[in-house]
């Protein structure tokens, strides 16, 4: 388990801390998302994990031990795949995967095998031999990924790995990706494009301004005991909120606390009977761009 | 070590397919060496032909003028061309740019040769020079030293002559059309042998190869800027890869290329500018050849190091390129590399002292013109080494800085 405890970082000439006290415990095996709009500290605090920035505060251990002696033990233990295309455009796939093996310190046989795997991993068999230069955007960022999965690392870091890359290679990549913790890599995937999140990840945490907002499993976070419900033509009659306990929301929303399914078919039949198209009901659950906006009241995307 | 080879591998692959950065690298150097050797090909050859063109018009007639003439068609730098027979001819001549120097040959200079101006109570007419406005006033003195040298001679001949006839000596015949060797040879004074002063191709060779080797800035920091822009760094230290490797990784590849430089040039000066008519170039042997390439080594620690100091500064490859470039063409104008140090005014050659490139050149010219060992280049060699740790030691903090 990584167990980030009260990370705080300020980037020289900012005012506001990237990183503001930041805990967190991510568990092994799984996908854990950090989701967070841009400039809440995601890649801050990837860097942090990954051994590139030294935090001003606070401590991350790996499996109770300080992330410098995990890396000094083993520098493959803990991978970084950066958001930019984090390789060298004049070489070829195979090149680049060729020179990365040797910055690992991966030797002849052991080179040339884990080079092959990664190249089927990420479906790059036919352009090996091409420049990086000439890939496609999506090509790119498979590039990006297998030169992180080069040294098997127990822990993979990827920032924003999808960005810019057409809904075929993100489907390809979200598969590849949630495929990893089944042979042994636990992943950090931060984005702040929440179906993405919603679909690979079961553990994760939302960002803001450094801090961590809201941490825990997926289901406990979209779970929602409030039941939201819009309708067309205009107001409710105030009778009828009051009778059902309806709290008057935005555009014609209408929330209602710990809905049972005897009030809800009652407010369905009285909605019936009084002539009021029901436009949308939502019960029991939420998505995260909900979760977020209750939260600070503004846009995963701001 | 795996990590130094696959660093060293990366950097040749990326210069070998960066065909801008090799065209920098040895295109570039070998143009100046060829162009720059046969431009200044007669600066740096005593008695060597000069390209102006002058005329004689021989108003006299006499055996005599033909005989000056024969002496300045033999011993004059200046090349002679058909001036015509009369003064007007002459100044047309120079008025259409076609001649620059026109020497008239009064009528009676035949006559008079050996009687002094009024020494018989009538007066002796002067040869005169008619001249092109333009000219360098050091080619119309050169000019008329040559006429004052070849009317000495052709006097001296003919006193020889009729001092002979007057005591009845016999007298060689041919004697008077004899050509008259060159008296003066310059020599410069070296340590172990006399030779004659460096050529152009000497100058040149090593002048634009130390040039040649700082432009290995352009192709450190634009790898080293990729590198920095797009992340990679930040993945090598992920990787665990330590500032100090990662410029250690750059340094051998270029200090390679800067020895293949060496190599190119060398060859260059001494089989293609032969071929173009230039003197080939002369390279010490035995220890001083050694000597020459520890020089060359030094120089190429500077130049890597500078690069790699200017690759860790700067931020974008158009601020590498234009700090880079101009930094070196600044150390090459100042180095003597454009302009030979001995022909700057005093004040510029102080000034060149703060040349990296002038350190480099100064060795060079140490080992290949004066026949020098360790002791003529060692305050070249110490201040290149100490410019080179200087610039690593700041590469490597800026670098440690910017990766936290």
């Amino acid at each position: 388990m990584l167990s980030v405890d009260a990370l705080s970082h300020t980037y020289p000439g900012s005012s506001a801390p990237a990183l503001n006290e930041l805990s967190l415990s991510i568990p092994d095996g799984e996908v854990y998302g950090l989701l967070g709009p841009n400039g809440a500290g995601k890649t801050t605090l990837i860097s942090a994990i990954a051994g590139v920035l030294s935090p001003e505060r606070g401590e991350i251990r790996l499996d109770g031990q300080p992330l410098a002696e995990v890396r000094r033990r083993d520098r493959r233990a803990i991978a970084l795949v950066p958001q930019d295309h984090a390789f060298y455009p004049m070489l070829t796939v195979r090149e680049n995967l060729r020179f990365f093996a040797g910055i690992l310190d991966l030797d002849g046989a052991a080179q040339a095998a884990r080079i092959d795997e990664c190249l089927a991993f990420a479906c790059l068999v036919q352009v090996a031999d091409q420049r990086a230069e000439h890939l496609s955007g999506g090509l790119r960022r498979r590039l990006n990924l297998a030169i992180g999965l080069l040294g098997r690392p127990r822990l993979l870091l990827l920032d924003e790995p999808t960005v810019g890359v057409d809904p075929q290679s993100r489907h390809f990549l979200l598969e590849s990706i949630a495929a990893l913790p089944a042979a042994g890599t636990s992943v950090v995937y931060t984005s702040h494009y929440m179906e993405e999140v919603q679909t690979i990840c079961r553990q994760l945490a939302i960002l803001d301004q450094g801090r961590v907002l809201l941490a825990g499993s997926l289901d406990s976070l979209l779970r929602n005991q409030e039941t939201v419900l819009e309708v067309a033509g205009g107001a409710l009659p105030p009778l009828l909120c009051e009778r059902h306990g309806l709290q008057p929301g935005e555009d014609n929303s209408y929330r209602l606390s710990q809905a049972g399914t005897a009030s809800l078919a009652a407010l369905l039949a009285d909605l019936a009977a009084a002539g009021i198209a029901l436009e949308r009901l939502q019960h029991g659950q939420r998505n995260l761009e909900q979760v977020f906006i209750s939260l600070t009241r503004r846009s995963l995307r701001d | 070590m795996r990590q130094l080879i696959a660093l060293w591998r990366k950097e040749t692959l990326a210069l070998w397919r960066d065909h801008h950065g090799l065209a920098a690298l040895f295109l570039m150097p070998v143009i100046f060496i060829l162009v720059m050797t046969m431009a200044l090909h007669d600066a740096f050859m005593p008695g060597a032909s000069i390209d102006v063109d002058y005329g004689i018009v021989d108003l006299d007639g006499s055996v005599h003028a033909q005989r000056l003439a024969a002496q300045l068609d033999g011993n004059s730098s200046f090349r002679r061309q058909s001036a015509g027979n009369d003064l007007a001819a002459g100044r047309e001549a120079i008025r259409d740019g076609r001649l620059a120097l026109v020497l008239v040959v009064p009528a009676g200079f035949g006559e008079r040769l050996l009687l002094p101006s009024g020494s018989d109570g009538k007066p002796t007419a002067a040869l005169t020079v008619m001249l092109d406005p333009a000219l360098n006033p050091a080619l119309r003195l050169a000019f008329q030293s040559q006429i004052a040298a070849a009317l000495g001679r052709l006097r001296a001949d003919e006193l020889t002559q009729r001092a002979a006839a007057q005591f009845g000596l016999s007298f060689a015949p041919g004697l008077q059309a004899r050509d008259w060797p060159e008296e003066i040879v310059s020599v410069a004074v070296q340590n172990t042998r006399d030779v004659r002063p460096p050529s152009s191709v000497q100058q040149n060779v090593p002048a634009w190869l130390v040039f040649a080797m700082f432009f290995v800035v352009i192709p450190v920091a634009s790898i080293f800027i990729v590198e920095r822009q797009g992340g990679t760094l930040q993945r090598l230290r992920s990787m665990g890869l330590s500032p100090t490797y990662l410029l250690a990784g750059k340094l051998l590849p270029f200090f390679v290329v800067n020895q293949l430089q060496a190599l190119v040039m060398v060859l260059v000066g001494m089989k293609v500018v032969p071929l173009l008519g230039g003197e080939a170039l002369i390279m010490p042997a035995g220890r001083g050849l050694f000597w020459w390439w520890v020089v060359a080594a030094a120089v190429s620690l500077g130049a890597v190091a500078w690069a790699l100091l200017v690759a860790s500064l700067a931020r974008t490859i158009q601020q590498a390129t234009i700090v880079g470039g101009i930094g070196n063409i600044l150390m090459g104008a100042l180095g003597g590399v454009m302009v030979p140090r001995f022909m700057m005014p005093a004040t510029m050659q102080q000034l060149a002292e703060w040349s990296p490139m002038a350190w480099g050149l100064e060795s060079f010219h140490q080992i290949m013109l004066r026949q020098g060992g360790l002791s003529e280049v060692l305050p070249g060699l110490a201040k290149l080494l100490t410019f080179a740790l200087l610039a690593l030691a700041l590469a490597v903090w800026f670098n440690h800085r910017k990766m936290q």
